[in-house]
């Protein structure tokens, strides 16, 4: 069990050295990249400013500095999540169009050698803005960075496992493109708002199919509050919800059928 | 324009409202992600209003605000801005240059049917959400409708324009994605998201010189809040704005075409 993920994180390792070096082999595309990305997240600080500037207190009992940290961590766990498994959000067409033959016959664990085949450049100004807005917005501790680097690694997790759910979904019902697209859009949007805005069924949603409470809001309760209980809690979910992804994956992999799709990869 | 250019530029409209039809699978799943954005931010600025509300607008206004200005974004999705990038930076622009009608013009005719569909399916979507929501517009009267309608359709016309400048940025600066990336945030920001009444005054004023404000903000405020007043300051500068950007479109269509270089092959 723990050669098998030892292998699993060399691999990962190894894709990500080899997407990063392929990435900025096009280095002004990837500033660029980079860049637009975070100027793109930055926007929403302008939003955020007029809110609360018109309303003039706290809004959902989440203070300016509070929205700064969920959008610091939901930008930093997507960024993650996308740069080391870029391929996690394409998971759906990949498995539909039969390009899943050319991982069957790799001899390391099918999921993680799709996921982790490419990386997103764009991914990268997601990542570096968390850190940034982070470190503008927030009270400065040791916690708070350790907290929010756990709390990154969680998220990232989180959110591919979300994807892999979705995208599994295809060796069941056919075509889950749009399902998966939906799955990363909802994840994203119940991520960067605040949690009591959102009542009854959807509020249940984002604590059990797509658990964007577990990526920003409980991380947000921690870093306000520190209870180990809580953390236990985060970690425990994260753990079941990957594993849960990884088993859909696999039980879904048994239906598969190649489509005699011809293909190289480079 | 003469009769045989008008029944040209038609007959590229028609090829691209069958087109429009045909591929309506896109704008459905666009559809979904409409719904989401309605969907948040009446979740947001409901929780807003709870706790005490904004100055200037009800929560309805605010939320057949944000369906009116959703709706011209989504609408005006007609991915001219790649088309015309990709069509760049590959030279297959080489093989639409010596056709018998002015690249620009093609374009906009062979966009507008795709527009002219989302819009329907949209503005359909936008009213039964709105009234789902919040219930219908107070104080909203028909006769008000085709001010609406020519305002939005205003808006629409900068915004595909603007796109159009934007891909045709690609004959001077080949990575150009950037611009748009910052253009599509400013329309947002700048009155898609928030009424430009909530800005501070000073931005307000930077605001009401720059087009991006009269895409979404001045048909939304239009049929939220009308008046008369709105109606005289709002539409010629929308009608100024969307002259300008074409012009712009030429100009940049003019020049760019003078540096393409063709090679046999």
């Amino acid at each position: 069990m723990f050669r098998e993920v030892s292998r699993c994180l060399r691999l990962i390792g190894r894709y990500f050295l080899l997407n990063l070096s392929s990435a900025i082999e096009y280095r002004a595309s990837f500033l660029l990249q980079t860049f637009g990305m975070a100027i793109n997240n930055a926007t929403f600080i302008f939003f955020w400013w007029i809110a609360f500037d018109k309303v003039g207190g706290p809004i959902g009992g989440y203070g300016f500095a509070d929205i700064m940290f969920i959008w610091a961590l939901a930008s930093s766990s997507f960024g993650l999540a996308m740069v080391v498994f870029g391929n996690a959000p394409a998971l759906a067409r990949i498995i539909y169009s039969g390009e899943l033959d050319t991982y069957l016959l790799q001899p390391r664990p099918v999921l993680v050698s799709v996921i982790a085949a490419r990386t997103s450049v764009s991914a990268w100004g997601d990542f570096a803005y968390g850190i940034v807005l982070l470190a503008l917005t927030q009270p400065q501790s040791w916690s708070l960075w350790l907290l929010f680097a756990l709390c990154v690694i969680t998220g990232a997790l989180l959110t591919t496992a979300i994807q892999i759910t979705a995208g599994a979904l295809t060796f069941f019902m056919g075509n889950a493109s749009m399902l998966q697209q939906m799955a990363l859009e909802f994840t994203i949007n119940f991520s960067i708002y605040p949690e009591s805005i959102f009542h009854g069924a959807v509020r249940l949603i984002i604590h059990t199919l797509l658990p964007a409470a577990f990526i920003v809001h409980v991380p947000l309760t921690l870093v306000r509050s520190f209870e180990p209980r809580m953390l236990l809690i985060l970690l425990v979910v994260t753990t079941l919800y990957c594993a849960f992804s990884f088993w859909f994956f696999g039980r879904g992999l048994r239906r598969y059928e190649s489509g005699n799709l011809i293909q190289t990869r480079i | 324009m003469t009769a045989a250019k008008a029944r040209k530029y038609g007959a590229i409209l028609g090829v691209s409202l069958r087109s429009g039809l045909m591929y309506r699978g896109n704008v459905l799943g666009g559809l979904l992600f409409y719904a989401l954005f309605i969907f948040v931010f009446f979740s947001l600025w409901g929780t807003i209003y709870r706790a005490g509300g904004v100055p200037g607008y009800s929560l309805p206004q605010m939320i057949w605000y944000v369906c009116v200005t959703e709706l011209i974004v989504f609408g005006c999705r007609s991915g001219v801005f790649g088309q015309i990038s990709e069509s760049i930076k590959s030279g297959a622009v080489a093989y639409e240059l010596n056709r018998p009608y002015h690249y620009v013009f093609y374009r906009f005719f062979s966009a507008l049917g795709g527009i002219v569909f989302s819009f329907l399916f949209y503005a359909a979507s936008a009213l039964a959400l709105g009234h789902l929501f919040v219930g219908p517009l107070p104080n909203f009267r028909l006769w008000m409708l085709p001010f609406v309608l020519v305002s939005i359709g205003l808006g629409a016309v900068i915004q595909f324009f603007s796109y159009l400048c934007l891909g045709l940025s690609a004959f001077f600066i080949e990575e150009n994605r950037a611009f748009m990336f910052i253009y599509s945030k400013l329309v947002l920001m700048l009155g898609t998201f928030i009424p430009v009444e909530f800005f501070p005054g000073w931005l307000q004023t930077v605001v009401r010189y720059l087009p991006f404000s009269y895409i979404t903000w001045a048909p939304a405020r239009m049929a939220v809040d009308f008046s008369w007043g709105h109606v005289a300051s709002a539409l010629p500068l929308q009608l100024a704005w969307a002259a300008v950007m074409i012009a712009l479109s030429l100009l940049l269509y003019r020049k760019g075409v003078r540096r393409v270089n063709v090679q046999g092959g």
